[in-house]
């Protein structure tokens, strides 16, 4: 494995150095967790990697509360967003998807930027931020920026919209429905071994009830279980209506049944087919025991 | 197959001068931008004492401190190390020769086998100290008390050891922040 490395500084010196290597092979490198790896096992030749790590600028690293809702940057590590207090108590399902994701030495230095635009069905901040329904911020080339919604952010197995000459900036989650009172919020993740890139099901939901406990707006995210993250918005939309302590035993089935038609979980070494849907049932059901006690 | 190995010697990408601060001293050199800090920690500055281990972030035995914080040196790249302040399990050694508190608790408690994991859990311990401690405050987030048990698990998830089994190494850990305490 051998490339050349750019570091620029500034977000000036970003799009110059993406200009200048606009017609040939350049990568991006964050945390470079994902990247180093894929690059060991494939090496390319005549590579530059564009180091993202030293650009000091509140696009790529600051955190902003508005009315509207959270902005961050994409280089902001899973360590940054796992210690964030606002992110703990407002989008708990993304707090502990950052807590869960791999190792305390490699969450200093993974980013949020790089769990998305990597797209591996199994991105631990990236499922919880599709259930949160966030924008993704996008910078081209020539420095304008423009939003994405994250569910249409990934088009298969490690590929996503971004053209060449563009790359994630930031991440828009957006604030509470104004009604919400009560947030049922949290990640479940399946696997041999909790601090492994692939999980063998994960299950990422955010439920938003009214005073009187009313479900009125909900996201459920599921990964690992088809070639991208998939929204499973036909099951999160039956919850809406629904008293969220109140949901019956048949209820909480016909929406494990609902979030299961989203997957198309396919046979490795880490689990069969067969296993991943009994697994992503069985949690997608369970979740109404869970966080009756854990809600906000 | 020549004409490959003629295409393979003709890329020559820059080389990169970095200076940063290693066990306490300001060192600099040269070295390929997809160099990893392992590399150069271990073939350019010949301190061996953080292991290889899969070079994939999975055992931890490669753990070293940058400012402050703990990282896998062998998925950390040597350029961005540059300007930082880098610790490895020889920078835990005092000038007269004794012992740092983390590395007196693992021997004391037995939590020390091949040794091969040793260093990294070392470094990874040394980090949650500083977490706890004011006088390496790290950016801000100084914790009160002393961590559970369950707490110091957690914070060593990315360090494998085939040896002890890990109850050892929890015992160190506990007690190294009780003696502290
Ligand atoms: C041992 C180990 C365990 C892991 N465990 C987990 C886990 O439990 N859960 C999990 O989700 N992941 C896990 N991973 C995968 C990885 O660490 C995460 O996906 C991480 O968040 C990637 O972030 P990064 O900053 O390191 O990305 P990088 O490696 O720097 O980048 C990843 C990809 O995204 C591109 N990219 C990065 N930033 C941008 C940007 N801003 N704009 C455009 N493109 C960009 C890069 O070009 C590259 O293709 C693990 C990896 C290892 C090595
Ligand atoms: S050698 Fe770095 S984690 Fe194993
Ligand atoms: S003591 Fe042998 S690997 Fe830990």
């Amino acid at each position: 494995m051998d490339f050349n490395i750019i570091t620029p500084v500034t977000v000036k010196e970003l799009l110059g150095t993406m200009k200048k290597f606009q017609k040939k092979k350049f990568r991006f490198g964050a945390g470079c967790t994902d990247l180093l790896m894929e690059l060991k096992r494939n090496p390319e030749e005549n590579l530059t990697v564009i180091n993202l790590s030293r650009v000091k600028d509140p696009l790529f690293t600051g955190i902003k509360k508005s009315a509207a809702g959270f902005r961050f940057g994409a280089m902001l590590t899973a360590h940054k967003i796992m210690v964030n207090e606002e992110i703990r108590n407002n989008f708990k399902v993304l707090h502990e998807a950052a807590e869960s994701l791999a190792s305390t030495q490699i969450r200093q230095v993974a980013t949020v930027g790089g769990n998305v635009c990597t797209a591996s069905p199994s991105g631990d901040m990236a499922c919880a931020l599709v259930a949160l329904e966030a924008d993704c911020e996008i910078l081209g080339i020539t420095g304008k920026k423009g939003m994405v919604p994250i569910t249409g952010f990934f088009t298969g197995v490690r590929k996503t919209v971004l053209k060449k000459n563009e790359l994630l900036c930031g991440i828009f989650v957006p604030a509470k429905n104004k009604k919400s009172k009560n947030i049922y919020s949290g990640f479940v993740k399946i696997g041999t071994r909790q601090s492994m890139e692939c999980s063998v099901v994960s299950l990422a939901y955010h439920i938003q009830a009214d005073a009187g406990g009313k479900i009125i707006h909900a996201g459920v995210a599921i990964g690992s279980s088809a070639p991208t993250i998939r929204f499973a918005e036909d099951a999160a939309h039956y919850l809406v209506g629904k008293k969220f302590e109140n949901i019956s035993v048949n209820e909480r089935k016909e929406f494990a049944a609902r979030v299961l038609t989203y997957a198309t979980p396919i046979d490795d070494l880490r689990a069969t087919a067969w296993y991943r849907k009994e697994v992503l049932f069985n949690i997608s059901k369970a979740i109404f025991e869970n966080d009756a006690k854990n809600s906000r | 197959m020549r004409e490959r190995m003629k295409k393979v010697k003709s890329v020559q990408y820059p080389q990169h001068e970095i200076s940063f601060i290693l066990n306490g001293k300001k060192v600099s050199c040269k070295t390929k931008g997809s160099a990893v800090l392992l590399d150069v920690i271990r073939d350019v500055f010949e301190l061996k004492g953080t292991k290889p281990g899969c070079h994939e972030g999975e055992c931890g035995a490669c753990t070293v401190l940058v400012d402050n914080v703990p990282v896998n040196s062998c998925l950390f790249l040597a350029v961005n190390a540059d300007g930082k302040n880098i610790l490895t399990v020889e920078g835990l050694l005092h000038a007269d020769g004794t012992l740092d508190p983390v590395q007196e608790s693992l021997v004391q408690n037995g939590a020390v086998q091949c040794g091969f994991c040793s260093s990294g859990m070392a470094m990874s311990l040394k980090a949650l100290v500083h977490q706890y401690e004011n006088a390496h405050p790290v950016a801000g987030e100084i914790k009160k008390g002393i961590p559970s048990r369950d707490e110091i698990k957690k914070h060593l998830e990315g360090n494998l050891c085939r040896c002890t089994g890990y109850v050892k190494i929890l015992d160190a850990a506990e007690k190294l922040f009780l003696n502290n305490e």
